[in-house]
């Protein structure tokens, strides 16, 4: 518990005019418990406070402070809506990693349709590269990136990027968590891990789709 | 001054001299006098007698060594298209592309593209860059820096000339700019082939052998690579990031679309990922080693025209993955957005506009969580918004912003939505603002209000800190109403509702056990300060209808200044108007405040 504050001003200093207003208010406001603010009437901007709060009024709530000793910390109850906190403006690494909260069973289904080494297992924020197919329920390609004769000859690579961060949508992040290099599978993923609701129109994904994915997983860095 | 036949004759004569020398002994005053008379010969219009000169066989060692010097005036004749020289210029000009250096071409070439006046650019560019194109074929693999040269001297020249803006003036290419974007196209075609070319080979190679191709030629392959990203950058800054692009349903055959559409396909084709990109700013990429930093490599403002590009207009769709996640996608493109919304061009506003908008859709509503905040951008960029939405001069543009500023509200889950309004509260230092963002929060409150919506923000303990922060007067008694009157109404209309809806024996709110303060801080001063403004518009009132009445000339009482600068006095008919508006102001004031007491007492009295 911190010690008893100190009494600064004597009476004479407090009655003279080089002290102002605000910085008998700013004292009491640090030092004194919210209830004794409350009841002189010292709660709020110190601006404020000393328009509407007279000098006189402040030397005897000075006063009365050391007298009562109702300093901060004494009083049983603060108020429980001080402890929220002010939103803080800070420069944070943009690296903020959405965290996944346990909803219940999982939106996706897996079929391995050729088996992985079975050692090499992603961990959350490996970088990891795939190809894969996607079609909807009724068998349209909607994307791949599995280069085939009929298209023209471009370099093709295989899709990378760092898994189980909230990148890709939410089957292919859990999913590929369960995958180990080499493995080839079928994701069904219902739309909550897909693209919900909205879809995506201009990708030719209606709302409420089903999504179904062949990937596989080239490579775990 | 020289003659016609003069200028002939010192060609000639030069020429015959040199036939006999051995090209490397031509003297300075050999290639000065054959350039002079040359030049003159065709300024003169006699171009049919150079011509056969250059033809001559004995002379093909002259051409080589000093016949692009003859190029400024032969391109001006060609340039003019309607001058009977026009054939033999044109053979003269296709000879020396054939016989001469292309170094030396390529100077005379470049040299010729700069022009002042627009009509003059188009046709130059349309003229030279098919022979550029040719020259710098012939370069071999010391093609890249010229090649930079080149694309660098085009895209200053494209700069100069006027933007086609309405879907009328693109399909009849009044100022030629769209043939322009595509002889630009054409003329990279090769380049783009070759670095493709390039690329797979080297794959095929890593993966057959581990051979790859000699240090020094991939060093040339890199460069030659690097002069187009150079161009494709650029071109994305401008004219891309300036022009606003037509949808196919608007107009099916756009050539800026094309244009666009192939800055994009040959990013695919040298390497370059699209959606690497887009997401640039979120991803950390490796330094790449060669003779550009990555700032200089990827401008920011190209990467923002880009993600444009892609998300708004849907170009590259087919190679984009279809796979990454709106809330992702959201946080790359919110950067480019942040950067968009920093410039003061309304093109470049309207597109920061529409990506955010294009971007926030996406995402399911009450989706975003609030340790997003935690993020400079997704508050920087608001504060953008709200300099849109109030001081932009463009209408459109200001509703839109509004638009989009309660799109991503309503994008953020309920915690979210509390900071947020904490933080606009605390930082907009707008009364406007202020205003809408305390309607947001009664709409909040009453969602949260109705059965199954109960949330821990809107209603509570943790209501109560928001609610000081709205339901108090900024400068207490003294405060400017006037000038806090979006913000006063809203906070009075917020009161009023919390007043009504919320039952004394319920208090979901907070707000029974917190009125006696609200009386103290808000409603007290509120009416001492409608009082106080009152008593003295009511006082300049009588001043100013007496003083009309006397007709003397009064200084006026009210002053507008707008920006710093006074605007001339009001007329005292307008003085007058504007003084009863006021009144009328602090009416209105005063009966909202006046319900609420009332309300207040019944239900006190209940």
């Amino acid at each position: 518990m911190a010690a008893e504050p100190t009494r600064e001003w004597s009476d004479e200093q407090l009655k003279s005019d080089d002290l102002p207003k605000k910085d008998i208010i700013k004292f009491l406001q640090d030092n004194a418990a919210h209830s004794f603010l409350n009841e002189h009437k010292l709660l709020g901007n110190i601006k404020n406070v000393a328009k509407t709060a007279k000098k006189e009024q402040l030397i005897i709530a000075y006063d009365q402070l050391f007298e009562s000793k109702r300093f901060k910390g004494t009083e049983a109850v603060e108020e429980v809506t001080e402890k929220v906190k002010a939103v803080k403006v800070e420069e944070k690494p943009k690296e903020v990693k959405t965290e996944v909260v346990d909803e219940g069973p999982p939106k996706y289904t897996k079929s391995v349709l050729k088996k992985g080494d079975k050692t090499n297992f992603p961990k959350k924020g490996d970088t990891v590269s795939c190809w894969y197919t996607g079609t909807l329920e009724d068998g349209t390609v909607f994307d791949t990136n599995v280069p085939t004769a009929a298209r023209k000859k471009k370099q093709a690579k295989p899709l990378s990027f760092k898994v189980g961060l909230g990148k890709v949508i939410r089957g292919w992040d859990e999913a590929l968590l369960t995958m180990s290099k080499g493995e080839t599978a079928r994701l069904e993923i219902e739309p909550e891990w897909a693209y919900g609701k909205k879809g995506l129109p201009e990708s030719k994904i209606p709302p409420n789709a089903k999504l179904i994915f062949e990937v596989e997983l080239v490579s775990v860095d | 001054m020289k003659t016609a036949g003069m200028a002939l004759e010192q060609l000639s004569e030069v020429v015959q001299r040199c036939q006999a020398l051995p090209d490397d002994s031509y003297t300075t005053e050999d290639h000065n006098i054959f350039t002079v008379a040359g030049r003159t010969c065709i300024e003169e219009g006699n171009s049919a007698q150079v011509l056969s000169i250059v033809l001559d066989e004995k002379n093909q060692e002259i051409v080589r060594c000093m016949g692009w010097n003859l190029l400024p005036p032969l391109i001006q004749v060609l340039l003019k298209k309607e001058d009977k020289n026009l054939p033999q210029c044109l053979a003269i000009f296709n000879h020396l592309l054939e016989t001469c250096r292309p170094k030396e071409l390529l100077i005379g070439l470049l040299e010729q593209l700069e022009q002042d006046d627009p009509d003059t650019i188009v046709e130059s560019l349309h003229l030279l860059l098919k022979p550029l194109q040719k020259v710098l074929l012939c370069l071999g693999g010391r093609k890249a820096s010229s090649l930079g040269m080149a694309l660098s001297s085009v895209l200053d020249q494209v700069a100069k000339l006027p933007l086609p803006h309405t879907k009328e003036q693109e399909e009849d290419d009044v100022f030629s700019f769209c043939r322009c974007c595509t002889d630009m196209i054409d003329f990279v075609r090769p380049f783009v082939q070759e670095v493709r070319h390039n690329l797979l080979n080297n794959e095929m190679q890593s993966e057959t052998t581990n051979r790859t191709v000699g240090r020094q030629g991939k060093d040339k392959e890199d460069e030659l690579r690097t002069e187009l990203l150079k161009f494709c950058m650029k071109s994305l800054s401008h004219p891309l990031l300036e022009v606003h692009l037509k949808d196919p349903d608007t107009l099916a055959l756009s050539p800026l679309r094309t244009f666009a559409t192939e800055i994009l396909n040959i990013l695919g084709s040298i390497g370059e990922s699209i959606a690497g990109l887009v997401h640039q700013p979120l991803l950390k990429r490796k330094q790449v080693p060669g003779f550009l930093e990555e700032e200089v490599r990827y401008p920011k403002e190209s990467l923002a025209s880009l993600a444009h590009l892609v998300f708004v207009h849907h170009l590259a769709a087919d190679t984009f993955p279809t796979v990454f996640s709106p809330v992702f996608s959201l946080r790359c493109n919110i950067e480019h957005v942040s950067l968009l919304l920093s410039r003061t061009e309304e093109s470049k506003l309207q597109k920061g506009l529409e990506l955010y908008e294009k971007s926030l859709v996406r995402v399911e509503d009450g989706s975003l969580r609030a340790d997003l905040l935690e993020i400079k951008t997704f508050l920087t960029v608001p504060q953008n918004l709200i300099k849109v939405m109030t001081i932009c001069p463009k209408h459109e543009l200001r509703t839109k912003g509004l638009k989009v500023f309660q799109l991503s509200v309503d994008k953020f889950n309920t915690e979210a939505k509390y900071r947020f309004f904490q933080y606009m509260l605390k930082t907009s230092n707008h009364s406007g603002v202020e205003g809408y963002i305390i309607k947001n929060i009664k709409n909040q409150i009453d969602i949260a209000l109705q059965p199954g919506n109960s949330n821990v923000w809107f209603e509570g303990v943790q209501l109560m800190p928001l609610l000081r922060k709205v339901l108090i007067l900024p400068d207490g008694p003294e405060t400017d109403l006037l000038q806090y009157l979006d913000r006063i109404m809203e906070s009075l209309n917020l009161l009023r509702y919390l007043v009504i809806r919320d039952k004394v024996t319920e208090n979901q709110t907070g707000i029974w056990t917190e009125l006696y303060k609200i009386e103290d801080t808000f409603m007290k001063p509120l009416r001492v300060g409608v009082n106080m403004s009152r008593a003295h518009y009511e006082r300049e009132l009588q001043n100013t209808m007496e003083a009309k009445k006397s007709k003397a000339k009064e200084e006026s009482v009210l002053s507008v200044s707008v920006g710093g600068e006074e605007l001339p006095s009001m007329t005292p008919e307008s003085q007058i108007q504007a003084l009863h508006s006021a009144l009328h102001t602090f009416d209105m004031i005063e009966s909202v405040l006046a319900r609420i007491e009332e309300l207040i007492e019944v239900k006190d009295n209940l």
